[in-house]
Parts: C-alpha cells; structure tokens; sequence
C-alpha cells in the first residue's frame, strides 16, 4: 500500500521538506547566493529584529491579513447568498465574477498600475482632466498597501463567492425554505442558515487567507515592488530582496522562517479545528 | 521492454550520478562547439542587433564555434547565480556590472581570463579606468561590455522659447527650475514607476556632483565615513529639490518612458538621466530635427567647478568556471572588439554596447548618423581615458548598501526618516560589506 503513497512522498520530501530544511539552515549561515555559507549562529535573526523595516513589513502582513479576512470575504458572503437566491442569472454573474481569477497576476497588476492609477494614463488622468483632483494612491506609502490590497480584493473575491456558493448548494433547501416561512429577511438567513451551514468551509478558507496572507508576494512585487519608501512592504518582498538585490541569503531565510512560522501556527489552528469538529461530531 | 520494480530502484542512483557527471561540449550539427549566453533585458530593436549584428555576424565570421544566445529578461542575474552554483550556467556569464561581479568572483564562479588578455591583448586595448573594475586579487574576471554616465538631457526649445541658459552651477539650474515651476512647467522629467533604480541614478549625481568625485572616491576607498559633511549636503540638496517639486507630482507613478518623453514633449525642461537614453528610439534623439540636447552634469556644489561624468560599466562579460568551451567563449569576446560589430551594434542599437576600447575611437560612429550620441561617447572616451570621472553607485557600491540607498532615500524625500539617520545605516552596512570584501575594486585616478 505505501506505494500508492510513494510518488506524492516523493514529491513532498524533494519539493517541499528538504528546501524548507535547507531554508531554515540557510538562516543561521551568512551567504550571498554564490560562495561558501558562513556559520553565524543567531545573527541573521538578531540583524532582522534591529532592522525596522522587518517590522513595518510585519505590521503590513497583519494589516494585509486583516483586510483579507474580512472585505472579500463579507462581499464574497453575500454575491454567494444572493446567487442562491436567484438561480436563473447565477451562470452568468458566476461566470463574470470569476473572470478577473483567470487573469495572469502580472496582467492585473499592470491593468490597475496603468490604466485605473496612474496620473499619465489611468483613469486618474481622465479624473483630474475634468477637475476632480485625486492623487495615485499607489504613489503614497501611506496609502500605497491599502491600493494594491484593493487589486488583489477584486482579483479574489470572486473566486471565494463560487467556493462559498458551491458549499451553500449543499445546504438542505428544506432548511432554508422553512426559514423564509418563518419571516427570515436575507440578512437573517446569511447569519442563522447559511453561515451555519457553511462554517467548515468558512474555516478553511479564513485559514487559508492567513497563510496566504502572509506569503503575499505577486501584487505588492509587481504594482510597488514594496514602495513607496517600504510603505508596502511586506515579509516576502523584504525576503527577495535581501536575497537577490542585497546578496543575503542568510537575511532572506530568517525573514522567510518568520513567514513560515505564521504559515504554521494557522496550519495548527485548522487541524485542531477539524479535531475538535470531529470529536464533536462521534 | 518492462522494468522490474528492483531495476527501476537501481537505475535512480546511476540517473542521479549521470546528471552529476561532468559536461563535454555541446557540438552542432555541422560540428561546431556551442558557445552559450544569456542576455538580459533587450526590446525588439535590441534582440534583432543581438541577432544579426552578434549571433549571425559571428557565427559567419568563423567555422569553429557556434554561438547560441538566448534573451532571459530581467532576472537573468538571479537565474546566472542559481544556475552558476548548479554547474549549470551559459558558457559566457554577463553580469549588470561590476558590483554584481564581485560575489560571483569572489566565489570562482567564473575563470579568471588573464591568458586570454595577454593573447588577445585585451589589457591594452581596453581603457583601464573600466577593465580595472573587473580585477581581484590582481586577476582579470571579466571585461567591461560598455560605458555609461549620467547626464542632463534638455529640451532645447524649451530653453530657447524661454531664453534660459544651459545652467553651469547650482544658483543657476535652481534659477532654471524655478522660472520652469513658475511657467507650469515641470524641470526635470523622472519617474520611478517602473524601475526603483532611477533613484539611484538621482543620487548619483547627488553625491558626485555635490559632494565632488574625490569624496566619493575616499568613501568608497573606506577613508572618509558616508555620515561626513559633504554628502549630508548632498542627500539635503536632494530632499530640498524633491519637496520643491523639481522631480514632478508623479515621480512614483510615472514610467522612466514617460517621464523622459515629457521633456521631448516640452511639458518638462530636463532629465538626469543616462546614455542609455540614447537607445530608446521613442525619444527621437537620433532624428536630425530633435528638439533635444545633452550635456553633462553641472557642478551642484562647491567641490565641484566644471561638468562631471560619471564612470559606469552597465555590464561585465566573463567565462564560467564550468565552462566546457572557454576557448570558444573568448573568441566571442575578441569578434566584439571588431570595428565591424562597434559600428555595427552601435548603429542598430545605440549606448548598450559602446565598448571601452581605446582603439575604437568614437570618431567612428559618424557615420550612424547619430550626432547626440557621438558627442556623448567621445566626451566620455575622453573624460575615461583622462581619468575626470565621478563614480555611479551601481558600478562601485557594494549590493546591501546600494539596495539601501535606493530604497533609503524614499524614506528622506518623503520625511519618514532623517538625512543623518539615512547616512548612518549607509555607513554601517557599507563598513560591513567592505569588511566582507564585497566593494568593487577602484579603478587608478588617472589612465
């Protein structure tokens, strides 16, 4: 039997555990990528700690999960209710909402950069050509994370409505005609039907956004590369950049264990979910 | 044919000794030894001078070596690092200069090509304030495919309609900017949007031309910290231009394409930019009736009397330590030094492979029909071979110091941070890495 399991072992101990093993020892050498790795002990996590900009990015990631998990979410919640609520369009507006998740990242990013932000081209131009003046936002780092966060929003929230909607349509339709007999308003029964209903599913997919919360990399790479002075930096720019622009392996591997360790502890949070959710349910 | 489970076990650890094995050289069909590159970035124009002025002109010139070049774009440095600790780079290794260079040096990831110079008589043909960029240890690692410097490209209409002059001193470029502010238009043309490295090319100016060649020259040499008097009023003059709006509204949204064609378009006065500018065809330069002009940098400070140049190599070619055709490799080098490729690649794609060889004057691109850029190369054929040159922060800074100017100086512009504080961890991470030995070396003042 074990060697049904072989190939995806395979996989996971050559892809997946030895990089993640070699990363995590890659965080106590100093090394630029091409010589010979240095033991330093704690330095590169002592160096990261002192470095603010570690922990402006730090604070973005928790802001960028934040953001996450509740504007896409909460959009995506009510899109998947009002599709159950009116099958006939529900092909179509599926269809139109899961397009921008087709979209190449790099495609989003540069359609946001250059044609809705940028004061040249976007439609920021055309705003300030007929005398509403508005700013780019992606050009503020006060602004500049909360930009690309909306780029991303409208790139994902459409993806998380069909999964919503997919694990509504399991709900029993008895369950929710009985609510609306007994007066349930839409609202109503998003909160005491279909939320219920859909809590694993829920579940998994709020821990899922941390984790990938905290490996956010595409968006902020290709809309600010992390800038305005760091205003949207974030762990995985700071990584790449101390790996490939500065030459610190080291440096880039402890950033890359702080990443992982929030990967982690969201992983440990859903598996006792689903523990505790099974012991419940035998 | 079927393999029994045990056979397939055993072939895995052949399978893994044989991708281990040392490589022979690739041969062509017609017999030929490939030689490989990988290039970085090129638009069309360039991929098709890469084609027919490199690939086809060398492959035709001889019957020994066939060269195969692929195009990788713009992370072709991280893909060379990864695949050179692999054993499994290009034959020819281009870096993006000097300071991506010295790690790949340092580790021997290259071969030095000291017995190639001496055949090919490389050491005295190129200017040696360039090749000396690419020694360590007193060996040769690579040759430099170009220079490059910072310069003040202007809209000469512009100037003439207005009845400005080429300002000669800080008083008078900041007298320029502020008739083009008070008039609407925008002095210097600059937009980071797409290349966070136009910062460094500002701050090289910055520091040259305010804090003067010579103290560049010491910091860089480690005699003089970066927190010294000079270059806060450097960062200062940089911070003050930026608040007064010299740089425009849109320096973070705008492309370097579209802030530069903001000064062909007359909408702003100038741009600092580099004589890589002249090989974008969309800014017209070539054209006898542009309305553009160049010059080099000004002085900004007491430091400094007359106009700077700014020494840069924008990229070094070496051979990979597992190269299994270094011969083949410096052929490719010695067919660039051609004066039929020098025109050749100059004409089709101007300021990308201006090599810097002292006898492929620059006398010779008359006859590309491009004047600005004749001008520009001979002023810094001349001002290279002379030694009156300040140094970029691309070509001499070493890499966690550079990545920090580049990306420090956003956090001083928009007052998020100090001039003091900004210098201060320039210092300390330049102290270390000069520690680590990762400063390029420092070419001779004088040729």
């Amino acid at each position: 039997m074990w060697l049904f399991a072989l190939p995806a072992l395979l996989i996971n101990v050559f892809i997946i555990l030895i990089p993640a093993m070699l990363t995590f020892m890659a965080a106590f050498v100093i090394w630029d990528g091409v010589g010979t790795p240095v033991w330093a002990g704690l330095a590169n996590f002592r160096h990261m700690f002192d470095d603010p900009v570690f922990w402006s990015a730090l604070t973005n990631n928790f802001i960028w999960t934040a953001i996450f998990l509740t504007v896409p979410v909460c959009i995506a919640l009510v899109m998947a209710a009002a599709l159950l609520m009116a099958p006939r369009s529900r092909v179509v507006v599926q269809t139109i909402i899961f397009l921008p998740r087709i979209l190449a990242v790099a495609v989003t990013g540069r359609i946001f950069q250059g044609m809705i932000f940028s004061p040249a081209t976007g439609l920021v131009a055309w705003l300030n050509e007929r005398g509403v003046s508005i700013a780019d936002p992606l050009a503020n780092p006060d602004l500049s994370l909360y930009a690309v966060a909306a780029v991303d929003i409208w790139h994902w929230w459409g993806f998380l409505a069909v999964v919503f909607l997919a694990a509504m349509r399991q709900i029993s339709v008895d369950q929710i005609e009985a609510a609306r007999l007994d007066g349930a308003g839409f609202f109503a029964l998003l909160r005491y039907v279909l939320l219920p209903g859909i809590r694993p599913t829920l579940a998994l997919m709020l821990i899922l956004t941390v984790i990938w919360s905290f490996q956010v990399f595409e968006f902020i790479f290709i809309v600010t590369r992390g800038g305005p002075a760091y205003g949207s930096e974030v762990l995985a720019t700071l990584a790449y950049r101390h790996a490939f622009f500065e030459g610190d392996v080291g440096q880039a591997a402890a950033v890359a264990c702080v990443m992982s360790l929030f990967g982690l502890c969201a992983t440990a949070a859903y598996l006792w979910l689903q523990s505790r959710d099974s012991s419940h349910s035998t | 044919m079927s393999l029994s489970r045990r056979q397939v076990v055993a072939a895995i650890p052949a399978a893994a000794f044989a991708a281990g094995l040392p490589r022979g050289p690739a041969v062509a069909q017609d017999g030929r030894k490939v030689v490989t590159f990988w290039f970085g970035q090129a638009n069309s124009d360039g991929q098709a001078a890469l084609r027919n002025d490199l690939v086809e002109a060398f492959n035709a010139s001889q019957d020994k070596y066939l060269l195969q070049l692929e195009v990788k774009g713009a992370a072709v440095n991280n893909l060379l690092k990864i695949a050179l600790v692999a054993g499994n780079g290009p034959d020819i290794v281009q870096t993006a200069g000097p300071a991506y260079l010295t790690a790949i040096a340092n580790a021997g990831q290259v071969l030095p090509l000291d017995d190639f110079a001496e055949r090919y008589k490389w050491k005295e043909r190129f200017l040696p304030a360039l090749l000396n960029t690419s020694v360590y240890g007193g060996k040769l690692y690579a040759l430099p495919r170009d220079y490059e410097s910072m310069h003040l490209f202007y809209n000469k209409e512009v100037f003439s309609q207005n009845g400005w002059k080429l300002p000669t001193n800080r008083a008078e470029f900041e007298q320029v900017a502020d008739a083009a502010l008070a008039k609407g238009i925008i002095p210097f043309g600059a937009g980071n949007a797409d290349w966070k490295g136009v910062n460094e090319w500002l701050m090289t100016v910055f520091f040259n031309n305010v804090a003067g060649p010579d103290n560049v020259r010491k910091a860089l040499a480690g005699d003089m910290p970066w927190t010294a008097e000079p270059f806060v009023e450097a960062v200062d003059l940089s911070k003050a231009w930026f608040n007064k709006g010299y740089f425009g509204k849109n320096y973070f949204s705008l492309t370097i394409e579209q802030s530069f064609l903001q000064v062909v378009s007359g909408k702003a006065a100038m741009a600092l930019s580099g004589t890589w500018s002249f090989g974008t065809k969309s800014y017209g330069m070539s054209k006898p009736d542009t309305v553009m002009d160049v010059a080099p940098v000004p002085g900004l400070g007491a430091a400094v009397t007359a106009p700077l140049v700014h020494l840069a190599c924008g990229a070094t070619l070496s051979i990979a330590k597992n190269s299994q055709n270094p011969e083949g490799a410096a052929a490719v080098f010695d067919f660039m030094l051609s004066r039929k490729f020098y025109e050749s690649m100059n004409r089709d794609w101007p300021g990308k492979w201006a090599l810097p060889v002292r006898d492929l004057p620059p006398d010779m691109l008359k006859g590309i029909g491009y004047p600005l850029f004749e001008k520009t190369i001979a002023g810094l054929h001349e001002a290279f071979g002379k030694g009156r040159y300040g140094f970029t922060t691309w070509t001499f800074w070493p890499g966690a110091t550079n990545s920090y100017l580049i990306e420090g100086i956003e956090q001083v512009w928009l007052n998020r941070i100090t001039t003091d504080a900004y210098l201060g961890r320039i210092q300390t991470l330049f102290s270390q890495e000069a520690k680590d030995g990762k400063v390029p070396p420092l070419p001779p003042r004088t040729a």
